[in-house]
């Protein structure tokens, strides 16, 4: 019978008072791990939306693009750099791009629009615009046909009416627009995909053809096969101008760029501007995507890099933005999670104080009869670590569950937030973040409180004095 | 042979507004087999006398020698460890462990002198034995009347193989018949073995079985008698 046996027996004692401790400790775990996983969820979320599956995690580009984005600070992006760069081990993608600003037009009606210039198969493995192609619409002629084969129940009809205008990328998007089943109801759904179907290829290699962003087509009331009038600036202040022919139309869930968007190939773009070979930017992907994985490639990159006037730049460098708003709604993340921690430790200290009150006395008999204190000492941080442990145990396990499902079945926003989170330029979810570290972090502060809120009962042991205790 | 001796021992609690004098100037000696009660009204100072007799409390002046040691010059865990390895305790109540079983109550105090298991056990089988407990071995402490606990404190007590026994009123909580059954204990364990007991008490009838009576009133030694014990 040791001093370890002592302290788990004394757990079951006031099996009440262990459990509430025990719950509360697990109920904080799981909340400091559920907002956690919220926060590194948003910002992997954010990261993904911006940076994984749009701007890449690293650029090459003229050193004064960034603070002056113009044709001037182009540089010349010969086939060769390319396939170099596609040969660095760890290299996922590496898309070259021309960004340059357009004035597009109808003849009735005109809009400032953003033109970037592609390669159409390199792309894919980037923002991959062709997972962008609106393949279906709801028209007021597509519900009128629907009605009249009748095969629709009426609720689904009334709702379709409530989608007019809606473009849809796939099927299983209308079916969350219309609230129904995908699986349970794909009879309806196949009906109301063909009657919509929406025409529009993706880019070819060699297409003189445009994408164009949906709200855009919506704006300049273009379809298919209509010609928009592209006029702007070209390098060295040449006059760019041309005709497209509209191929397809990309939906962005971000709708800044759902306004404003125009695809064509990069030859065309530069033609347009008159770049020649030059491009704006070449955006690379990473198969490690970590911090480490991405300073360590630009080292690699800026060694390969021979042109002085290019520089290799990480996501956080090129788009501080971001990395200011993830930076500074982190701070905030942690101050809440200190909050919650605070709160967590004046619960275990109340459990400790009152622990130590009631069994004064039997510390004054065993210090008595001869129990050294830091004997007693250790069962007590024994006894309350265990708590801890089971409470932290708990509180992970119970956690994983719900990160697993909300991880990949994440939250959608609806109402008021999810548009002012569309409006940041985001979709509007919100994923929790993969089982990591993070989730061991919790539960090492938590262990921490638990041993601090021992400070004071060990002080008091410590202090103890026999025949005092023995009056309690 | 003087087991313990006091020279003139002084206690004053001057920790509220009021000092108290709780005990004053007291000499003693107590020796090897004695059977000693101390008896005197409530606040008198027997707890007091007995806590620093027991190294549980230091007195303001004067000596106490417990076997050639002068405990009242030992601290901390020199102390502790000198009252684990020379003096038994049993208190007015609370006594035990509570998640510890009698044996394991008994056991533990052994262990913590280091006495492997094999002989800890066997000796508290062969104590709680010997105070009528040989049948509540794995009885935990919230399982036995208040006599049987007291009579585990004994055990407990002993167990350590103590120079001498102190025990502060250890029948207070305790009726009649317990309290017999407890006095009967503790004097065949002096008469049979020769083990020292010093304890305090208002119970005319216990004071009865003493073989010394110890009378204080207001911290002094009013009287200081050997007797020969009735019933
Ligand atoms: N820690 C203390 N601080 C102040 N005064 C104390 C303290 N302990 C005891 N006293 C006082 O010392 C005096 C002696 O107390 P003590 O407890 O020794 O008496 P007692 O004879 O054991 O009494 P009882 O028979 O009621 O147990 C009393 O006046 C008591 O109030
Ligand atoms: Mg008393």
């Amino acid at each position: 019978m040791n001093l370890l046996k002592i302290a788990w027996r004394n757990l079951w004692r006031n099996k009440r008072r262990t459990a509430i401790t025990a719950s509360s400790i697990l109920f904080a775990v799981f909340f400091a791990i559920i907002m956690r996983a919220q926060q590194l969820g948003s910002y992997g979320h954010m990261i993904k939306n911006a940076i994984e599956s749009y701007s890449g995690f690293i650029q090459i580009q003229h050193e004064n693009y960034q603070d002056d984005p113009s044709l001037e600070n182009t540089f010349d992006c010969p086939e060769e750099l390319i396939s170099n760069l596609e040969k660095v081990q760890g290299v996922k993608a590496v898309v070259p791009r021309v960004e340059t600003f357009a004035m597009t037009s109808t003849g009735t009606l005109t809009k400032g629009t953003l033109v970037i210039g592609i390669d159409p198969e390199k792309e894919q493995k980037l923002s991959n615009p062709e997972n962008l192609l609106v393949r279906y619409r709801i028209t007021p002629d597509v519900i009128a046909r629907l009605k009249e084969k009748n095969q629709i129940p009426k609720e689904i009809i009334d709702k379709l009416n409530g989608l007019i205008n809606n473009s849809y990328t796939s099927t299983g998007t209308i079916a969350m627009n219309l609230e129904i089943d995908k699986e349970l109801n794909k009879e309806y759904l196949d009906i109301i995909a063909s009657a919509s179907q929406f025409p529009g290829k993706y880019l070819t290699k060699d297409d003189i053809g445009v994408l164009v962003s949906d709200r855009l087509s919506k704006y300049l009331i273009i379809s298919i096969g209509d010609t928009l009038v592209l006029m702007g600036q070209g390098f060295h202040g040449s006059t760019a101008a041309g005709l497209y022919p509209v191929r397809g139309i990309v939906k962005f869930a971000n709708p800044e760029l759902d306004n404003k968007l125009i695809y064509m190939t990069l030859p065309v773009a530069q033609s347009f501007a008159s770049l020649g070979s030059n491009v704006t930017t070449i955006a690379i992907n990473l198969n490690d995507n970590s911090d480490e994985g991405m300073i360590a490639m630009q080292a690699t990159l800026k060694g390969m890099i021979l042109s002085k006037e290019l520089t290799v730049k990480t996501w956080k460098e090129f788009n501080k933005i971001l990395m200011q708003q993830i930076d500074s709604d982190n701070q905030t993340g942690k101050a809440f999670l200190a909050l919650l921690y605070f709160i967590i430790f004046f619960g275990i200290f109340g459990t400790v104080l009152m622990m130590i009150h009631e069994r004064y006395h039997e510390f004054g008999v065993v210090v008595s009869i001869g129990m050294k204190k830091t004997k007693l000492m250790f069962i007590i941080v024994f006894e309350m670590f265990f708590i801890g442990v089971i409470g932290v145990l708990s509180g992970m396990l119970i956690s994983l569950p719900v990160l697993y499902y909300y991880h990949f079945n994440p939250y959608r926003l609806t109402g008021d937030m999810a548009q002012i989170i569309e409006d940041m330029g985001f979709e509007a979810i919100m994923p929790l973040a993969w089982i990591d570290t993070y989730i061991l972090w919790q539960g090492f502060v938590v262990i921490l409180m638990v041993i601090l809120s021992c400070i004071y009962p060990l002080r008091k042991v410590m202090k103890l004095k026999e025949s005092e205790a023995l009056r309690a | 042979m003087n087991v313990i001796e006091l020279k003139n021992v002084e206690k004053v609690y001057n920790d509220s507004e009021i000092k108290v004098h709780a005990v004053r100037g007291v000499d003693l000696t107590f020796e090897q087999g004695e059977f000693t009660a101390i008896v005197g009204p409530s606040g008198s100072g027997k707890t007091t006398l007995l806590n620093m007799l027991g190294g549980l409390d230091k007195p303001t002046s004067g000596e106490i020698i417990i076997g050639g040691t002068k405990v009242s010059e030992l601290k901390g865990s020199k102390l502790i460890d000198f009252r684990l390895h020379n003096i038994g305790f049993v208190f007015q109540s609370y006594n035990l462990i509570p998640v510890l079983s009698a044996k394991e109550n008994v056991e533990f105090i052994m262990e913590m002198q280091g006495v492997p298991s094999k002989q800890r056990y066997l000796r508290a089988k062969e104590l709680l034995e010997s105070v009528g407990l040989g049948d509540r071995l794995d009885s935990r402490p919230n399982k036995l009347s208040g006599g049987q606990q007291q009579r585990v404190a004994v055990a407990r007590a002993l167990a350590s193989k103590p120079k001498f026994i102190l025990a502060d009123e250890p029948t207070a909580n305790l009726d009649t018949k317990s309290t017999e059954n407890l006095l009967d204990i503790m004097e065949k364990l002096n008469h049979d073995a020769g083990m020292t007991f010093i304890f305090s008490t208002h119970d005319q009838r216990v004071v009865n079985k003493a073989h010394r009576v110890i009378l204080l009133e207001d911290g002094v030694v009013t009287s200081d008698e050997r007797q020969t014990p009735h019933q």
